[in-house]
């Protein structure tokens, strides 16, 4: 639960980090890669990895607004505009990390002048703006009776930009309501085979590849759809215990995250089966790197022990413990990041072809790839901005009074 | 005696290589498919093709358009060594240009792959996707980063940068800026087959630098060329066949 003094912890904190982070910042913008430790071989590094986690993430608010505006669902009706303002900040927080991977951030407008219908990058960026213009929408129209009644606050600091948002509207009448959540209703509808081709195509991008054993197969997009949901199932959970802290919300939610740990486990076993069985080296080779690599315990320790096996028994033992189930949550939130990492490096890390690495001296053409210190500090600082958006956003705009008494509108 | 004077004067691989150019160049831009063959046997790994190559096109610290691989195989006391340069392979079905989000790589008519640097956004997926590791990104990186700055004209680091560096070679036989921010820095980068040489009937840099003629060059679709006659050996081969991506690059065994 959270309550004024953790709400400044947390501020203080993201402050910080944002400071921090400024250093990494100086260093992307002013000397653009020269100073990031990624190379050729090894293409795409930490910031991607950040960029798997918050596409991820969405995926929680994505289940819960369909639940709620397309299914009717009217015992998480709450969480609603919780859930697609969540979705915006780590949306928004996946645009940022990845426009500054790119080497070029400023010609992304190329996507749309000159786009390649046969790239699955392409269609990836084209669901996630879709996903952003759905969302977008979604979130002003269930926000905007509340928007409304703050702008008619004059009391209110800021009332006039509150009367900007709401569109320079200054009443909400009940024919409104029922006309917005009925544009919400469509929406979702809309949401739902744009968010599931988004989610699928997000491991599409690493499944059509032919020469990544690990990735390639029709497996990853499934592989993907399931990591998304139980990250984005987590996360959702957590922040419902923050702001809606009710055991009826909380505890299936935690029961939901339990059924798709088991799922995600099972596949990522399968995976490792279908990997050591299939015996093509250089899949056995990034299996090894994923298990006994450098990063052995990224693998065994955060994600299996600290994100899988300790949540999966305080879910199995205490599904009626609130406070519980919203931590053993979190745990599965926080390291799912080496999920992402831990899947997307030992791929590239190998070689492929034979001889590769004596050709050519240079740390750029090298499979041993660990984030620098930049890397880490870009990555605080987008994580840092996306909880102070996210904290200030739930203060400054009427989410949580949006959310007071929504199921009986949906 | 009579015999092996006969034998020797032989006509050099490159004045061939260069006459079938020349041949090629008359024909429209369309009928060319440039092809190369690279006989392994011939290969003695001088690495004289990388350098040429890093030369003619001003390459930048970790930029390589071709490498020279190098297998060690058996056990001692039967040890043997064979290199493999491996420059772009040109796929006739390329997995790079297909993973492209903006369309800023494919292949042309005469089956060149390249990469339009005023489009690439550098999301690096073509890298990524290039079952052959042929694609490098450019880092921005400066030989002479570690260089002192001294003021003048003659020594210090700006000195030395614009002495070389500083002004990138005519790829694709445009003229770039001054080495920058700007592209090709950020870009995925990659062999294009000397393109703004042959377009000056010029042979590509690793096939003039290669010193044992291992690398031979021309118009695949002439069957009078030495190229073409070269992809008729049984002895040919390609790195990667099972992919399917084709490659205009062969392999003499």
């Amino acid at each position: 639960m959270l309550n004024a003094r953790h709400f400044r912890y947390i501020i203080i904190l993201a402050v910080c980090g944002l400071i921090i982070g400024t250093w990494g910042m100086g260093a992307r913008l002013l000397y653009g890669h020269k100073y990031m430790d990624y190379g050729s071989f090894v293409p795409w590094g930490l910031w991607v990895a950040f960029d798997l986690f918050f596409l991820g993430l969405t995926a929680g608010a994505y289940i819960v607004t369909i639940l709620v505006y397309g299914f009717r669902v009217k015992l998480f009706a709450a969480l609603g505009p919780l859930s697609v303002f969540a979705l915006l900040v780590t949306l928004l927080c996946e645009g940022i990390i990845i426009s500054l991977d790119l080497g070029h951030p400023l010609r992304i407008y190329r996507f749309f002048l000159s786009p390649n219908f046969g790239s699955m990058l392409f269609w990836l960026v084209a669901f996630i703006v879709a996903m952003w213009a759905i969302y977008l929408w979604t979130f002003f129209l269930l926000l905007r009776e509340q928007l409304t009644v703050w702008s008619q606050d004059e009391g209110k600091p800021g009332h006039k930009i509150y009367r900007l948002l709401a569109g320079g509207r200054t009443t909400y009448t009940d024919a409104d309501r029922v006309r917005d959540h009925r544009r919400v209703r469509i929406l979702s509808y809309i949401s739902m085979p744009v968010g599931l081709l988004f989610f699928g195509m997000h491991g599409a991008v690493f499944a059509i590849l032919l020469n990544r054993p690990l990735w390639n197969g029709a497996m990853t997009p499934f592989l993907f759809i399931m990591a998304a949901l139980l990250s984005g199932g987590a996360l959702i959970t957590f922040l419902t215990y923050l702001f809606h802290p009710r055991d009826e919300l909380v505890q299936p939610l935690g029961k939901v995250v339990l059924g798709l740990l088991a799922t995600f486990l099972f596949l990522e076993a399968l995976q490792f089966f279908v990997g050591y069985q299939s015996k093509v080296p250089n899949f056995v080779t990034s299996l090894n790197l994923i298990a006994f690599g450098p990063f052995w315990w990224a693998f065994w320790i955060l994600h299996l022990f600290i994100g899988s096996a300790i949540p999966m028994y305080i879910l199995i033992t205490k599904p009626h413990d609130t406070r519980a189930v919203a931590w053993a949550c979190f745990l599965v939130l926080i390291t799912f990041f080496a999920v992402r990492l831990n899947y997307l490096i030992p791929d590239l890390a190998v070689y492929k072809l034979e001889g590769l690495q004596n050709t050519f001296f240079s740390h750029r053409l090298r499979t041993d790839y660990v984030p620098n210190i930049n890397e880490w500090l870009v990555s605080i600082w987008v994580l840092s901005l996306g909880i102070l958006t996210f904290f200030l956003g739930m203060r400054w705009l009427p989410v949580e009074a949006a959310g007071i008494e929504e199921e009986e509108h949906v | 005696m009579a015999l092996a004077a006969k034998e020797l004067p032989q006509e050099d691989a490159l004045v061939r290589m260069q006459r079938d150019l020349k041949r090629a160049l008359q024909k429209k831009p369309q009928d060319i498919k440039w092809g190369m063959v690279i006989d392994i046997a011939k290969c003695i790994g001088c690495h004289a093709c990388t350098i040429g190559c890093v030369a003619e096109n001003k390459l930048p610290p970790g930029v390589v358009y071709r490498v020279v691989l190098e297998e060690e195989t058996g056990h001692y006391p039967q040890v043997r060594r064979r290199f493999v340069p491996r420059p772009c392979l040109h796929c006739q079905n390329p997995p790079c240009t297909k993973a492209c989000p903006v369309t800023a790589t494919w292949k042309t008519e005469q089956g060149v792959v390249i990469v339009d640097y005023n489009r690439c956004i550098g999301c690096r997926y073509c890298l990524v996707a290039c079952p052959y590791s042929a694609r490098t990104s450019d880092f921005a990186e400066w030989y002479t980063d570690q260089t002192p700055d001294l003021a003048g004209k003659l020594v210090g680091r700006k000195a030395a940068a614009n002495g070389y560096e500083a002004h990138p070679a005519a790829e694709y036989g445009k003229k770039w800026p001054e080495r920058d921010h700007d592209s090709p820095v950020g870009n995925a980068r990659k062999c294009h087959f000397c393109l703004h040489r042959l377009k000056v009937g010029m042979l590509p840099a690793c096939t003039t630098t290669c010193i044992g003629r291992a690398t031979i060059f021309g118009d695949r679709s002439d069957p009078q060329s030495l190229v073409s006659e070269m992809i008729g050996s049984p002895r040919v081969f390609r790195l990667k066949e099972e992919l399917g991506t084709l490659p205009s690059v062969y392999y003499l065994k």
